[in-house]
């Protein structure tokens, strides 16, 4: 570390200690203050008022008002309900005041377990937030997921009627995307980024907070289409379906841009948290792997997430102020829409497949006793992905009749995006090479997402072969793709992190015997699901369909049944997250898995500021198997808790048992 | 965008830790200001795109019929008064590193007012257009570009009026005259304006390219 | 550490030798017993192409997979801590490896670059290989730019026969909500519902829609091109055998998607033109009342296109004129 040599006194003198601001009520412990409650209540009567105020302004068109049909209404009622949420929670508390110039509020001085209700500027209550966030959209679209397979049991319409069906799927697919670009940032991104980097804090906690916040307004968002009567184009929203759409498409549009600037808002924080709060000593080839991959992803939502906010603004306009932007008859185009969302929509699905990446790669070398293999080739694989994911996207136009000659160049861009992401096998292969392997829960999961993701990127070179999308586009080919991909991947991953990390971030082990339970499940029934779909889909059945050929209805309830236990595995994880982190919590060692990373060598629980002194990093956390490896950090003296002693019998294990 | 650097409640025990956490500080201000530009040039490339998009599949033969044009004088006007934002943030910037603080006030607030008019002018505009949003590729493009400057002149002048509103607060801490304080909070708060400032001309350089397409054109 | 650069060797050897006959093992009884029968099939020679080109993509992709599980299930049965593996080696070695890492970038470059260069040709040899070109398609097949000037012009009848021999046969595909029907240009344009097509033919598919979009998919065929609004989406594909085949909707188009199928038939020429003359004669008083052919047709009272209300019995609510007319004041 320098100190810059001109005024160092000068620096050691000026900072007077903070003053002691009286804490706002807003801030206050207890009820009168604020917190979930006053952001439902703010919500509520934000929806009302936006509500009213829309059927008010369009008063003059009686068969409007108070249809039910009213675009604008229903726009403004959900803008309402999410500033209403905002101002409720205290998001906008600052912002506000901060046009009279008034300095940021002291931080929250909730203690115990209400700051998790809480607009908590803290990243780790925020990742703690993120967790049940996330699973509540996971929840959430995993539930719609069974009523689509319950309705696929059949070759004809037998449970829900196709409306509903075509609600379901919509909602199934718009959340677990919106779920997916969040799951790994949100929750394991913003606990882990300042503890492996070895900061204190993160550059934006406000924004922070706000990308969360926001993020359960959007569910609020995209949960109402269903009763508004849904919206029947599927998490893509093509028009003129959307234009033709009713009151339901404005959730989704709405809810796209709602969450859209949580993703730019947390991204963003990321993003500036990592490249300036890195701990001193933490060069560019220091930084971990997971923050590599968590860097690249940030990067992706900030910049490609404004084109979906710009797209879904364009939607809404289209519906409320009659514009024509997607109406081919008026001047607008249909193929605008298809542009831009796949320009957001195909950097998004790297948004979610590199997270998966970065924690299979910081988890390998812990539970190999070996350094990360190719860690330059991981580092750059990733930045790799990022700059050719925003040249990819006409890839799922191939068919649509846009630029037919551009063919050929988006075939070529998008196989040569396979030549980094298949670094994450090179850096995994080489990390096992000769290992001593522990097959630990998150190591199973590490390697399931090997497994399914080969599957999912080989799939994917066929889809992105012209010739043979024609057979497999808009499929249940492409459908098994993707989900291989994102549920083979990236939730294989998350659960893979959670099972890893929940012991740092709350001191409790899980159940290890339910943990192999919910791996097995989860694991076979997931492949017994979503392959024989690459089959269905190549015998010819379209994505999206209530009725198939009935010859294809012994493998489609394969594929449910599959389904239902694969939801059974998910109960069993809830259940054991419940067992436990409350009914039968067993307190986790400092160190479970004997990681060198930095994030386990600071004390148990996390102390508020994380750090008691700001560490310097002498090294990479790799160093396995490697006697006489150089300490990670120099903590200043200050003891950083027990797991420091944890670290340095796990570096040396290799060495003692030769 | 973010809150002046006062030193945070972290135990910073050694003048190593503060420094270091002073120089995160500034350099994040730094990035999230260039970060802020990369979204707002993908935002901007969004409507250039539909633009340029609608313009040359000129479906249904309505891109643009008889060429119709927003009100030119509005434009000129809002445009006129965003650049004029942007001089005067730039203008203040320059004196504020000079340590010429009250200058910097009095161009600020002038850059406030000045953004003012020009989301009033924005706003307005909406009720002079001679063709109503749906009419054609252009009018929904004008349409779509006119909410999104809204929202940038609002962000931009807020951003404008909350540093100007600190100043005001911590004049003691900025000094005043020639001298320029060095203290970190001061330091924090310049590199705010900086991002700032920097921001603004990117705005005015938007601003000028969608007057060409708009307006010009 | 002495016996590592021995074992090194052995456990790549035997790697290697798993992989090699359990590849060409997969490979040839892929090729063989499934390969043929891969859809879409054979009906056509695009679904001939596409499906060699499915088998190609496989039988590269089938090696790869192997290797990564073989590896994998190496990793798992020989280096894990329970069957007390090696003794993991950390340091430089166990960082990089410049050669594998060379290796790896090398052969997946190769690859990758081979996959697209033989996609790309694929692509243009076989016009398109049945996906939608656009309305300008770039790769036509022989006679498909004149039969598809003659179907616009209606100069043409019947099955067009070209100067080389190849015949060719325009057809229309019109999607809505929630249907197929299809247009017959050089039979006097008439439109059914049910998609009949000669042996032996080139066809080319003009695919379109009235509303939403929707994707023609000629599962058999190997065809699938949207049908845009507005938007002449062409399609080739040369049909060889007789046979019915399946036309589903393959984008989603609101409620009823997915109903929207029906089958379609390859027959003889003879019986071709048998069906088609008899159906234009039967549905001769309704083609009177169609619009006339055209590449799209645009449901409303604009006329910008197509109309497809009969002129005069819908007053315009605006016209292209006054739409950049000033308003009246209010």
């Amino acid at each position: 570390m320098t100190i810059s040599a001109e005024r160092p006194t000068e620096v050691a003198t000026s900072v007077a200690p903070p003053a002691r601001v009286s804490t706002p009520w807003t801030q206050r412990p207890g009820w009168m203050s604020q917190h979930l409650g006053t952001a439902i209540v703010g919500g509520f009567l934000g929806y009302i008022l936006g509500h009213w105020f829309g059927n008010y302004i369009s008063s003059s068109y009686p068969y409007i008002v108070n249809s039910g049909q009213n675009s604008i209404a229903v726009t403004l009622a959900l803008t309402g309900m999410v500033v209403g949420w905002l101002l409720g929670i205290g998001a906008l508390n600052y912002p506000l005041a901060k046009l009279i110039g008034k300095d940021a509020p002291a931080e929250s001085e909730v203690k115990g377990w209400s700051k998790y209700f809480r607009y908590s500027t803290d990243h780790k209550v925020v990742g703690m937030q993120y967790v049940v966030g996330v699973l509540l959209f996971m929840f959430t679209g995993g539930l719609l997921a069974m009523a689509i397979r319950t309705e696929l049991l059949n070759p004809t319409t037998h449970v829900f009627g196709p409306g509903t069906y075509i609600e379901i799927v919509s909602e199934h697919g718009t959340i677990m995307m919106m779920m997916a670009t969040s799951i790994i940032v949100g929750p394991l991104g913003n606990y882990l980024v300042p503890l492996m980097i070895g900061s204190r804090r993160m550059a934006f906690p406000r924004i922070e907070a706000f990308s969360f916040w926001i993020f359960i307004a959007g569910y609020m968002v995209i949960f109402s289409a269903l009763p508004y009567g849904g919206f029947s184009t599927g998490w893509t929203g093509y028009a003129p379906l959307q234009t033709q759409n009713g009151p339901g498409m404005i959730s989704y549009l709405l809810g796209f841009a709602v969450i859209g600037m949580g993703m730019m808002a947390a991204g963003f924080n990321i993003a500036v948290s990592i490249i300036n709060y890195r701990a001193p000593g933490m060069t560019w080839s220091r930084v971990p792997i997971f923050v590599w991959s968590i860097l690249a992803t940030a990067s992706l939502l900030t910049l490609a997430t404004p084109v979906l906010f710009a797209g879904g603004l364009f939607g809404i306009l289209d519906k409320t102020v009659q514009t024509a932007f997607y109406v081919d008859e008026h001047g607008g185009s249909s193929y605008l829409w298809q542009n831009l969302f796949w320009f957001f929509g195909h950097p998004e699905v790297y948004i979610m497949a590199l997270p998966g990446f970065g924690i299979v790669a910081e988890i390998l070398p812990v539970f190999t006793r070996k350094p990360l293999f190719a860690y330059k080739v991981a580092a750059s694989g990733m930045i790799g992905v990022a700059l050719l994911s925003f040249f990819v996207w006409q890839h799922h136009l191939f068919q649509s009749g846009i630029n037919p000659d551009m063919r050929p160049l988006f075939m070529l861009t998008t196989e040569l995006i396979s030549i980094p992401t298949g670094f994450i096998f090179l850096v995994g292969m080489g990390t096992l090479y000769r290992a001593k392997i522990r097959f630990e829960i998150p190591m199973l999961f590490a390697m399931a997402l090997f497994f399914n993701f080969l599957i999912g990127g080989v799939t994917g070179v066929f889809l992105s072969d012209v010739p043979v999308n024609v057979t497999v586009h808009g499929g249940f080919f492409v459908l098994s793709h993707f989900h291989y991909t994102i549920m083979g991947g990236l939730l294989f991953a998350f659960m893979a992190g959670l099972y890893f990390w929940l012991p740092k971030m709350t001191g409790r082990m899980m159940n290890k015997k339910l943990g192999l339970i919910h791996f097995w499940m989860m694991f076979v029934f997931f492949n017994l699901t979503f392959f024989p779909m690459f089959i269905i889909g190549l015998l010819g059945q379209p994505r999206r369909v209530f009725t198939y050929a009935s010859n294809l209805q012994g493998l489609n309830d394969f594929s449910s049944i599959s389904a239902f236990l694969l939801g059974l595995s998910f109960l069993v994880f809830a259940f054991n997250l419940v067992w436990s982190m409350w009914i039968s919590p067993e307190k986790a060692p400092a160190n479970p898995w004997d990681s060198l990373g930095l994030e386990w060598q600071t004390a148990s629980p996390v102390p508020a500021h994380n750090f008691d002194r700001i560490p310097v990093i002498m090294t990479d956390p790799y160093h396995y198997s490697e006697p006489g490896a150089p300490a990670l950090a120099d903590f200043g003296g200050a003891s950083s808790g027990a797991a420091t002693s944890d670290s340095h019998s796990a570096k040396n294990e290799g060495a003692d048992n030769d | 965008m973010t809150d002046i650097f006062k030193g945070s409640k972290a135990p910073n025990a050694t003048p190593e830790e503060r420094e270091f956490e002073l120089r995160a500080h500034l350099g994040s201000i730094w990035t999230g200001g260039r970060l802020f530009i990369g979204m707002y040039t993908f935002m901007l490339a969004s409507i250039a795109f539909a633009y340029f998009y609608l313009r040359s599949s000129n479906n249904a033969q309505l891109w643009r019929p008889n060429h119709i044009t927003a009100p030119t004088y509005y434009g000129f006007f809002i445009y006129g008064f965003m650049v004029l934002t942007a001089i005067l943030a730039i203008y203040g910037q320059w004196r504020l590193r000079k340590g010429e603080v009250a200058d910097w006030q009095v161009a600020g607030w002038t850059g406030v007012a000045s953004g003012l008019i020009a989301l009033f002018l924005q706003i307005w505009e909406f009720t002079r257009v001679p063709f109503y949003p749906g009419s054609s590729g252009y009018a929904s493009t004008f349409i779509g570009y006119a909410v999104m400057n809204i929202g940038t002149i609002v962000v931009g002048t807020y951003w404008l009026e909350t540093t100007l509103a600190r100043g005001l607060r911590m004049r003691k801490e900025l000094g005043d005259g020639a001298e320029i304080s060095s203290s970190p909070a001061a330091q924090s708060f310049r590199a705010n304006v900086a991002s700032m400032t920097y921001n603004w001309g990117f705005i005015a350089l938007g601003a000028t390219l969608f007057l060409v397409l708009f307006y010009l054109m | 550490m002495a016996n590592n650069s021995q074992d090194t060797p052995r456990d790549l050897r035997k790697m290697t030798g798993i992989w090699v006959v359990l590849s060409v093992a997969a490979d040839l009884l892929f090729w063989f017993l499934v390969g043929p029968h891969v859809p879409p099939g054979r009906m056509t020679e695009t679904a001939k192409n596409n499906q060699l080109d499915f088998n190609i993509l496989l039988v590269i992709a089938l090696p790869v997979i192997i290797g990564v599980w073989v590896y994998m299930g190496y990793a798992i049965t020989h280096w894990s801590a329970k069957r007390n593996g090696p003794e993991p080696v950390g340091g430089a070695s166990a960082r990089s490896n410049k050669k594998a890492q060379v290796w790896w970038i090398a052969v997946t470059s190769f690859v990758v670059l081979f996959l697209a260069g033989f996609g790309t040709v694929a692509l243009i040899v076989d016009h398109g290989s049945g996906g939608g070109e656009g309305p300008n398609p770039v790769w036509m097949p022989a006679g498909a730019a004149r039969a598809e000037t003659a179907a616009i012009n209606g100069t043409g009848t019947g099955i067009l026969t070209e100067p080389g021999g190849e015949h060719v046969l325009p057809v229309q595909v019109i999607g809505q909500q929630w249907k197929f029907t299809y247009r017959y240009p050089t039979f006097g344009g008439f439109e059914s519902s049910q998609l009949m097509l000669p042996a032996n033919t080139t066809i080319a598919f003009n695919v379109t829609s009235l509303d939403v979009i929707h994707s023609f998919w000629a599962y058999q065929l190997s065809v699938k091109a949207d049908a845009n609004p507005g938007v002449n989406n062409v399609a080739f594909t040369e049909t060889k055998n007789v046979g019915n085949f399946t036309v589903r909707c393959s984008e989603l188009c609101g409620l009823w998607h997915g109903a929207m199928f029906n089958y379609g038939s390859v027959v003889s020429p003879s019986d071709f033109v048998t069906w088609a003359t008899t159906t234009e004669a039967a549905n001769h008083a309704n083609t009177k009342d169609l619009p006339p052919f055209a590449w799209t047709y645009t449901p409303d009272a604009n006329n910008a296109a197509g109309g497809w209300f009969p002129d005069g019995t819908v007053t315009p609510y605006s016209t292209v004129e006054t739409y950049g007319a000033k308003q009246p004041a209010s």
